[in-house]
């Protein structure tokens, strides 16, 4: 086994199977920022991004043992977490606080190098996400946010291509629609 | 009313069609349907510096608690009444039922590994006692004490599976008795869970009670 930050996702799930429970900080800090930018435009927040990033890694270790392969625990993590974002937003529907489209932490900052216009631009389609449904918003981030294709999508998601294409096309419309004062 | 994009409009959006390749009539809509994807936000997100530190608190203390678990359920009570007087046909039942018991205790998943322990099935005049090692490396284990003059070859413990739990159930007498683990034939090991004793030779024994109603470690 070679060093602790050398050591493959297997090895290291193993040996934290095995009792060595500090191992464990190698997956934490391997995978902590991977989809935290997919969880922050899920929930619409980057606090919220996090909490779902800190309890889905908190999960994945309580259920370590039905990790079937661990050299895929990369993906068994993106399971984890997206189960997390979906039942978050649910709750929030639940208690009526949907996402919070006001949220800054994750809308574009204003840069310095872009004009007016499209930092604008940028923060309308920032709130524009947070009406689609759940479906929609998660292709639309991964596709043109984590810049994944549609195979990869439903290899992560396990949903047909075909459907991915017709949550996308059906968000392509709704965010034309809202998005017609920017365009 | 809202107005979908044309379908050949969602294909470059898609990537699977060129803004050239679109219809002249379509480019100035497919135009406007790449600004509106080109106004995504691809920073990375980094999360706090902190949150390492505490994923891996709760893990520790859920890790801690879910040894605890596995301790109590070790270490609960599980009472086996033998009733000595009773007609030879149902003292056999009674055995069958108190060696089903133990059976199970032994074939029990340990979901974590736990330290070493005892739990008892109480007796009128001797106590089942139940032994247990978490020792994944060992090759053998046996338990040695008062009770068996210390004879190493008297109580192998029985490996649980692959958990790396060892154990073995002894009948012992009311009273009070020495007892430690001894692994590969040449490590002496007093149990983790018990309160030690010195031998007077160098050694750490630990220390069981016996009584009609169970036993504990002193």
């Amino acid at each position: 086994m070679g060093l602790a930050g050398d050591a493959t996702d297997s090895e290291v799930v193993r040996a934290v199977l095995g009792g060595e429970v500090e191992r464990y900080a190698v997956l934490v800090h391997r995978y902590r920022d991977r989809y935290a930018r997919y969880a922050a435009r899920m929930l619409g927040s980057l606090d919220a991004g996090e909490d779902a990033v800190q309890d889905a890694l908190v999960r994945a270790f309580d259920r370590l043992a039905d990790c079937r392969e661990p050299d895929k625990f990369a993906g068994w993590l993106f399971l984890i977490l997206r189960n997390r974002c979906y039942a978050e937003r649910r709750r929030r529907q639940r208690e009526g606080r949907p996402l919070d489209e006001r949220d800054d932490a994750v809308a574009a900052a204003d840069r310095p190098d872009g004009t007016f216009e499209q930092t604008e631009r940028m923060r309308a389609l920032e709130r524009s996400l947070t009406h689609l449904t759940p479906e929609q918003r998660e292709v639309f981030v991964l596709k043109h946010i984590e810049g994944l294709a549609y195979d990869e999508i439903a290899g992560r998601t396990g949903a047909t291509v075909a459907s991915l294409k017709m949550r996308m096309h059906r968000a392509y419309d709704r965010l034309r629609d809202l998005m017609k004062e920017h365009l | 009313m809202s107005l979908g994009y044309h379908p050949l409009v969602k294909q470059l959006l898609d990537g699977e069609l060129s803004l050239a390749e679109l219809p002249p009539e379509l480019r100035a809509e497919g135009a406007e349907a790449l600004r509106l994807v080109g106004a995504v936000d691809r920073t990375p997100v980094v999360l706090s510096p902190a949150l390492d530190d505490r994923v891996m608190a709760v893990v520790r203390r859920h890790a801690a608690s879910r040894t605890r678990r596995a301790w109590h359920w070790v270490t609960a009570p599980r009472d086996v009444e033998l009733r000595l007087r009773l007609r030879p046909l149902v003292w056999a039942g009674a055995l069958a039922i108190a060696a089903g018991v133990a059976l199970l205790l032994l074939r029990a998943p340990a979901v974590t590994p736990v330290p070493a322990s005892l739990v008892r099935s109480g007796a009128r005049d001797s106590v089942f006692v139940r032994f247990v090692l978490y020792a994944p490396g060992a090759r053998h284990v046996a338990l040695a004490g008062t009770f068996n003059q210390w004879d190493l070859n008297a109580a192998p413990l029985a490996r649980a599976g692959s958990s790396g739990v060892w154990t073995t159930t002894l009948a012992l007498p009311v009273g009070q008795h020495q007892y430690a683990f001894v692994v590969d034939g040449e490590r002496w090991v007093a149990d983790p869970a018990a309160p030690a004793i010195d031998d007077g030779f160098g050694r750490r024994n630990s220390m069981v009670a016996v009584t009609i109603r169970g036993a504990r470690t002193l």
